[in-house]
């Protein structure tokens, strides 16, 4: 057990907390990349993860919607992570319904190369749906809750690929959200893009959060103080800290936390 | 442990020398300014009046080095609490060398039109209000807290003594006849000296912020029920 622990009260039990990860333990073959992790994720909040590389913060991300099994010998080796209460682990867990309840964007944007307009209704067709009313609202208020409509609604059938960096990413937010997940991961969903596109997409965490809960892991101090309500620090496999992020950027209880942020590590 | 970017510690220590360098000079131009009063000294007070413009100086100074660490160096926690602290210190050290040049203005005067006797009241006020700032800006350099926290109690015998002086020179007043400007001016003397207790207390909380990132301003308010505060704020009234 990290030797951290009573810093991070159990609150699993609170009907506040969407995702609660249990003692996790992850590896890559035979290197542990994940050791013992505690961490409730709560309801319509933004968590931040941070961390130098490799700590472990995007391979925890990846265990949320179990993106992890893609790849050969890699396995959660203890506890659990449970979304709404399912342990999301369990041989019954429909791997698929797993990944459209807990949705993902990544650091490159990748939209299909498509129409604007079959990006967004994908998730929905994967699905079986194929009313076409149906298709062009779920389209439509996607687009719109992605602050994407206004430049994208008369050229939905034009390819999406002629989407400028930043357009795509939130293309892929609006695709994400189209099947009205649970909880969106977002793994350094800013990096490729400039400081006008990372403002719309933080603008859209934002404001989306009242209908869904985010996850998102950056190496951008700012962006996690400017964006996310909780943050957790990583570092080498344990999560060394977790709070309110106004706590963790002002005053964190943890000195190898304050040498992160403050840019003193190495 | 020293910032992964050096510049960053420079751009820190460059900031911090200056609010010494301020905080020496403030401490220097007030007493200085009491020492003119006490001993006569014109050419004292003078020299207290022409060293304010560069403590004026000091504060936009380090008001630019702190937007410039701001702006450059988005620092967090204890260096912000550090930058903070430092630019609101700059501000409250130019206030308490505006009172000290207050007193030398007053102490020209009082040269000019005599030596009133109650000029010897001032000396002990002054040596309470130069132990509180001498504590207030060790707690910054030292991170002394406990200095920062006691200041309070400094403050209100500071306070105390303050009226003992201001009843004792009002008394005198009505039968002072032409001395009574001079009565005058040693009350607005014991007035800026009471104000830079009052300043360096301020400087001694941003300390124990800076620190240990606990914020004491008003904690005797934020302690009352709100009942407590309603009577206290009729009893001011």
């Amino acid at each position: 057990m990290s030797e951290h622990q009573e810093i991070f009260p159990s609150h699993e039990n609170l009907p506040d907390v969407m995702v609660g990860i249990r003692d996790l333990c992850f590896n890559y073959g035979s290197s542990q990349a994940l050791k013992h992790i505690n961490l409730e994720l709560k309801q319509n909040k933004v968590t931040a993860f941070i961390g130098p590389s490799g700590c472990g913060k995007s391979t925890l991300l990846r265990c949320i919607n179990r993106m992890n099994d893609e790849i050969p010998g890699t396995r959660v080796t203890q506890g659990s992570i449970r979304v709404e209460g399912v342990d999301i682990y369990d041989r019954s867990v429909d791997v698929v319904k797993l990944r459209r309840d807990v949705g993902m964007v990544f650091q490159k944007s990748n939209p299909f190369p498509r129409s604007i307009y079959e990006n967004v209704a994908f998730g929905l067709r994967m699905r079986g749906e194929k009313n076409k009313v149906v298709l062009d609202q779920v389209v439509e208020e996607s687009l719109k809750d992605s602050a994407l409509w206004d430049e994208v609604k008369d050229r939905l059938q034009e390819s999406a690929l002629g989407l400028s960096g930043g357009q795509q990413q939130r293309l892929c937010i609006a695709r994400t959200i189209a099947v009205k997940p649970l909880v969106v991961l977002m793994d350094e969903p800013c990096s490729a893009l400039d400081p006008i596109a990372t403002a719309k997409v933080e603008e859209l965490i934002y404001n989306l959060k009242k209908d869904y809960t985010f996850v998102v892991v950056t190496h951008n101090m700012q962006q996690a103080s400017r964006v996310s309500d909780e943050t957790a620090f990583f570092f080498m496999g344990e999560l060394i800290e977790f709070s309110e992020t106004r706590r963790i950027f002002s005053n964190p209880k943890l000195k190898k936390t304050e040498d992160y942020i403050s840019g003193r590590f190495g | 442990m020293p910032h992964i970017f050096h510049e960053f510690d420079n751009a820190i220590g460059d900031l911090k020398s200056h609010v010494l360098q301020m905080a020496s000079l403030t401490r220097q131009n007030l007493e200085r300014a009491v020492q003119a009063l006490i001993t006569r000294n014109i050419d004292l007070s003078r020299t207290v009046i022409g060293e304010d413009t560069e403590v004026d100086e000091l504060e936009m100074k380090i008001d630019h080095l702190g937007m410039e660490i701001l702006l450059r160096f988005h620092p967090v926690a204890s260096d912000l609490r550090l930058v903070i602290t430092s630019m609101k210190m700059a501000h409250n050290l130019e206030r308490i060398s505006d009172h000290a040049v207050n007193i030398a203005k007053r102490a020209k005067k009082l040269c000019k039109s005599g030596d009133p006797l109650e000029t010897a009241m001032i000396e002990p006020l002054y040596t309470k209000a130069e132990h509180l700032l001498r504590d207030a800006l060790l707690s910054y350099t030292d991170g002394n807290t406990d200095l920062g926290e006691r200041l309070k109690n400094g403050d209100a015998e500071l306070d105390k003594a303050h009226k003992e002086v201001i009843a004792l020179l009002s008394s005198r007043l009505e039968t002072a006849g032409s001395g009574a400007e001079n009565l005058l001016h040693l009350i607005f003397v014991s007035r800026s000296i009471e104000r830079i207790g009052d300043l360096a207390v301020n400087i001694g909380e941003d300390a124990v912020f800076m620190n240990e990132a606990r914020d004491i301003r008003h904690e005797h308010r934020r302690n009352l029920g709100e009942e407590d505060r309603v009577v206290e704020k009729s009893e001011e009234g």
